[in-house]
């Protein structure tokens, strides 16, 4: 799967997962079996100094927007264990976690540090999936 | 005899307004609300509603903390955004005993030194300003409101894609002028998208040459930061010139100048979008509906003064909805620190969170005083003067569209 394509699949993922919000507790994405997985984009994501990576995080495509970009990835395993994850690897990069919440199916982690702001958006989106969508403003 | 009332008198008023206890008995809270009633009332009712709306649902349910009994007492006070008017509010909320202050923000680079020193905290719940918060140098300034940062890095995220070319406008107020600083740190890296930045004087009747020079710039798209009237004036100046420029602007188009002064002309209005709050959280409309509904119940629904297709246009309470959220959070941190000692509670606000009028988390800590993050601003677009979230931001496409006329 080429790059664009990648970007384009998580990104009706994302929407997807963010229409269904309205009727969430119908149709979790933590019920749902896993389809075959994103493609890893080719080479890695330019991302602030020192920005962690937590095991098994596979990036599947980096978009610009205006000043700011969005990563996006996957990682295998429930949201639970991403959410602690992250929140777990930016305390040791020497990152900030300015602000966390976790709910059934999506969870957010906002960060502050390598000279930038940003959030990562996690979506179970589907039993063994989560994905990621990493937002970085530069500061 | 007299003397002897007098002092009576004198005991009865010394014990009302430092004994912290209402006539019933009960302990209070005083929750100070600086808001500029006089010089924009739709910003001043939206926060001391939200505010009024906590207290009395709290002080249904009742209030305690180390096992006592509190009622909260909301007390109004107009700074008619002056912040000399709100230095003289602060000593006065001060006086009565306030265990915090919630406000618009205006005044708060010289308020709050005042309230700090006996530990008060203020909460503001309409300003964005980058430089009003800082957990480090102003340890009692809290904020749920979207950040100007979050609006201008999102504004800049979802227009520079389009390839349009910006002219930056901003007004003279302070509003307008912290607008600007967001504005320039958000357009910093992709500076060739802004073809323009323009002063617009708020005391100017007509804005014409402000918006001819904009035209004259190149540009394809207004990006405008200032106070209801002057954006007004801004959009009045473009179309009456016949110029069909999109216009980009931020939460103060929500306000009912804006529609008041377009009433005559509400085509002009089609298609301004501008960035703001998202009303609904993730988990969906309900606990926003529920929140509204009350909210009707208390006041009635704000009226904008105009009509989209034969129907009245009525103002949501999102605003209203994050001065509720403070006032929760203030009750909450008053129970956690088991009383009104202001140096408890203020600690005890870096702790405690609260699920919020929409079902959002919201809470603070010691490194981070905003209670909305940058991903929170989502685009909305008028059309028939009432807006809806646009189709082409990944937020904005999932968020449901609220009514707006009744």
């Amino acid at each position: 799967m080429s790059k664009g394509a990648g970007v384009l699949t998580f990104l009706i993922l994302l929407l997807g997962a963010g229409c269904g919000s309205e009727k969430k507790a119908e149709e979790g994405g933590a019920e749902k079996e896993c389809d075959s997985a994103p493609a890893a984009m080719t080479g890695q994501p330019t991302l602030p100094a020192k920005f962690p990576a937590p095991d098994n995080v596979i990036y599947t495509g980096q978009k610009k927007t205006g000043p700011s970009s969005v990563v996006s990835g996957f990682r295998d395993g429930e949201l639970g264990d991403a959410f602690d994850a992250y929140k777990s690897a930016f305390d040791s990069a020497g990152y900030q976690v300015t602000d966390s919440e976790k709910e059934e199916d999506d969870a957010e982690v906002n960060f502050a540090g390598g000279n930038s702001t940003g959030q990562v958006k996690m979506i179970q989106s589907c039993k063994d999936r989560t994905s990621l969508a990493i937002t970085i403003r530069p500061q | 005899m007299r003397a002897a009332a007098a002092f009576a008198l004198a005991l009865v008023v010394l014990a009302a307004g430092c004994g912290g206890h209402a006539s019933s008995g009960n302990r209070t809270i005083t929750i100070v609300v600086d808001a500029p009633f006089s010089r924009s009332p739709y910003i001043g009712n939206t926060v001391a509603n939200g505010v009024r709306l906590a207290a009395d649902q709290l002080n249904a349910q009742g209030i305690s903390a180390d096992g006592k009994a509190y009622r909260i007492r909301v007390v109004r006070i107009d700074n008619a955004l002056s912040p000399g008017r709100a230095v003289a509010d602060t000593r006065s909320a001060l006086r009565r005993h306030a265990v915090a202050i919630v406000t618009d923000g205006t005044g708060v680079d010289a308020t709050w030194q005042l309230a700090n020193q006996q530990h008060v905290p203020i909460c503001i719940t309409y300003q964005g300003g980058a430089g009003l918060v800082d957990p480090k140098a102003r340890p009692n300034v809290f904020r749920i409101a979207p950040t100007d940062h979050g609006l201008a890095f999102r504004l800049a995220e979802y227009m520079v894609p389009k390839r349009l070319k910006i002219a930056v406008l901003t007004d003279d107020s302070d509003y307008g002028q912290a607008g600007r600083t967001s504005l320039d740190d958000a357009f910093r890296t992709v500076s060739k998208s802004v073809v323009a930045r323009i002063t617009l004087p708020s005391s100017a009747s007509d804005l014409a040459p402000q918006v001819l020079q904009a035209r004259r710039s190149g540009a394809t798209a207004l990006l405008v930061w200032a106070l209801p009237p002057v954006l007004a004036k801004t959009v009045v100046a473009a179309r009456s010139a016949g110029w069909h420029v999109p216009v980009y602007a931020t939460p103060t188009a929500e306000d009912p100048v804006l529609r008041q002064q377009l009433a005559d002309h509400p085509s002009w209005l089609d298609g301004l979008t501008f960035g703001s709050g998202r009303m609904t959280a993730e988990l969906g409309s309900g606990p926003w509906s529920t929140f509204e509904a009350a909210y009707e119940s208390a006041f009635g629904a704000t009226l904008v003064g105009v009509k989209s297709q034969g129907k009245r246009v009525i103002s949501p309470p999102d605003y209203a909805m994050y001065s509720y959220d403070c006032a929760n959070l203030i009750a909450t941190a008053v129970q956690q620190a088991k009383g009104t000692d202001a140096k408890k509670v203020l600690a005890a606000l870096n702790q405690v969170s609260i699920h919020g009028a929409n079902g959002d988390e919201r809470g603070f800590n010691e490194i981070n005083h905003e209670g909305v993050v940058d991903d929170d601003v989502y685009f909305a677009r008028f059309e028939h003067m009432v807006f809806r979230p646009v189709k082409d931001d990944p937020l904005s496409s999932t968020l449901p569209v609220i009514n707006q006329v009744r």
